[in-house]
């Protein structure tokens, strides 16, 4: 009774959700509250995400693990943003200044060893992948992509050499293209099986 | 015509032919794909279990992702097959997110199964849900940490992650730990596929659940995903011949 009564409901919710997509003027009203409820919903199923966090950094405190120290920044981080968010607005200079200024250093240096990893992941390219087709050919084009982004070829644009330079520098959109059509295949297909219940990632089959 | 019609006609099509599949017997018939970095993921996951080191399965940083719908959702699904093999270990799987939507509805398969299945082990301390934070470089801040010299056996990506997924991956390969990628972001596929050995790009990255178990409902999806690409090559090619005549 509980599968069927998991499988109406979603059912049901998905084709009110796809058919006000074709008749909007119809289902407008009862769309726009389905998707508040879904909103609504997924505020609370991030408010509890935020219990999970919590739930593990205080854990940690408690098992005085060697992430503790961590932990107990994080934690007096959080209540301290928390509280400051809850009394000050969000406009409050003081408190936009402390957050930026923590925050922007913080994830910039991140970004900064995510550059340098990127750089060295790079040079090991062939030995993960070996001498493959796909390989060779991300390594040539991402090459060639590097020296014509940065502008060191003196090419006239609309010369026949800057002309093929122009579709050649195309190409990699073009992959991007295809890379997205084919992901966008597969996740109309994900949720295509999951609406007609081939798949229920919320029930064991 | 418009084009939001030739979507829906699209849409259309692909359900159809799911719905048809259902009354087609293959009988290993129909070829399913050999996507050997799935078998290495298996392979890892049994040899950290064996070895009682931890296995981290991350299920991306958004349910919903603007750009690349149906990744969440695609993260959720391949969770009872890990957990399936989880059923006779105590202990050590860690479902990893930046999304709260994403944590709840995996305790809700997590408990699932453990209804189910009458697995206690997958329930609480078996299979831990975890938030390391709630947005991709706090999340990743808080999943370097954990991944400790001693229990990084094997980590799987699943869902919408971004480039900085690179970080996390360098973390377990310095300390030996295996490898497998699915999903992410344009930017993160063209990362991994730089460091990671088994990484799924494209529409592969969808084939997770249904790759590894050769049945009828595997190979029905995989007949309806393989003619759909036929009809959108051709779509395509007959688009480019239409725009170089002039027509389009």
């Amino acid at each position: 009774m509980r599968k069927i009564l998991a499988f109406a409901i979603l059912a049901g919710a998905s084709l009110l959700i796809l058919g006000g997509y074709a008749f909007q003027e119809l289902l407008a009203p009862v769309l726009g509250m389905v998707m508040d409820w879904g909103l609504v919903l997924l505020g609370a199923a991030f408010l509890i995400g935020i219990g999970y966090l919590l739930r593990m950094h205080i854990s940690n405190l408690f098992k005085a693990e060697k992430s503790v120290g961590m932990s107990g920044i994080f934690l007096v981080a959080f209540f301290f943003t928390l509280i400051a968010g809850l009394i000050l607005p969000t406009e409050n200079a003081f408190y936009s200044n402390l957050v930026l200024n923590i925050q922007l250093p913080v994830e910039a240096s991140l970004l900064a060893v995510l550059a340098v990893t990127l750089f060295y992941a790079s040079l090991r390219l062939v030995r993960t992948q070996g001498w493959t087709p796909l390989s060779v050919g991300f390594l040539v084009s991402a090459l060639f992509s590097l020296v014509l982004e940065s502008g060191i070829l003196p090419i006239v644009p609309n010369s026949p050499i800057g002309q093929v330079v122009s579709l050649l520098s195309r190409l990699p959109l073009a992959g991007a293209r295809g890379i997205l059509l084919g992901m966008a295949l597969g996740g109309l297909l994900v949720g295509l099986r999951v609406l007609l219940s081939f798949e229920r990632p919320y029930d064991e089959e | 015509m418009t084009w939001t019609l030739v979507g829906w006609v699209f849409i259309g099509c692909a359900a159809v032919l799911l719905l048809i599949s259902i009354f087609i017997r293959f009988e290993n018939r129909y070829p399913i794909r050999q996507m050997p970095a799935i078998a290495h993921l298996r392979k890892a996951q049994s040899a950290s279990m064996e070895t009682g080191r931890g296995r981290w399965v991350l299920l991306g940083d958004r349910f919903i992702p603007q750009a690349y719908p149906g990744l969440g959702l695609h993260a959720l699904s391949v969770l009872p097959m890990f957990l399936s093999m989880e059923s006779g270990v105590d202990g050590g799987l860690t479902l990893g997110s930046a999304d709260g939507s994403l944590a709840v509805f995996a305790r809700q398969v997590v408990q699932n199964n453990y209804r189910d299945g009458f697995s206690p082990v997958l329930h609480q301390a078996g299979a831990q849900i975890a938030l390391y934070g709630p947005t991709p470089l706090s999340f990743t801040a808080g999943l370097l940490p954990e991944l400790s010299p001693l229990t990084s056996g094997s980590l799987a990506l699943f869902g919408h992650y971004g480039p900085e997924s690179l970080l996390w991956v360098d973390a377990v390969q310095r300390r030996h730990g295996a490898i497998f990628a699915s999903g992410g972001s344009l930017a993160a596929q063209a990362v991994l596929f730089l460091s990671v050995r088994d990484v799924l790009i494209g529409e592969a990255t969808f084939a997770y659940p249904q790759a590894p178990a050769p049945d009828n409902r595997a190979a029905r999806q995989l007949l309806t995903e393989d003619v759909l690409r036929l009809a959108l090559i051709l779509g395509l090619l007959i688009g480019v011949g239409l725009k170089l005549g002039g027509v389009l």
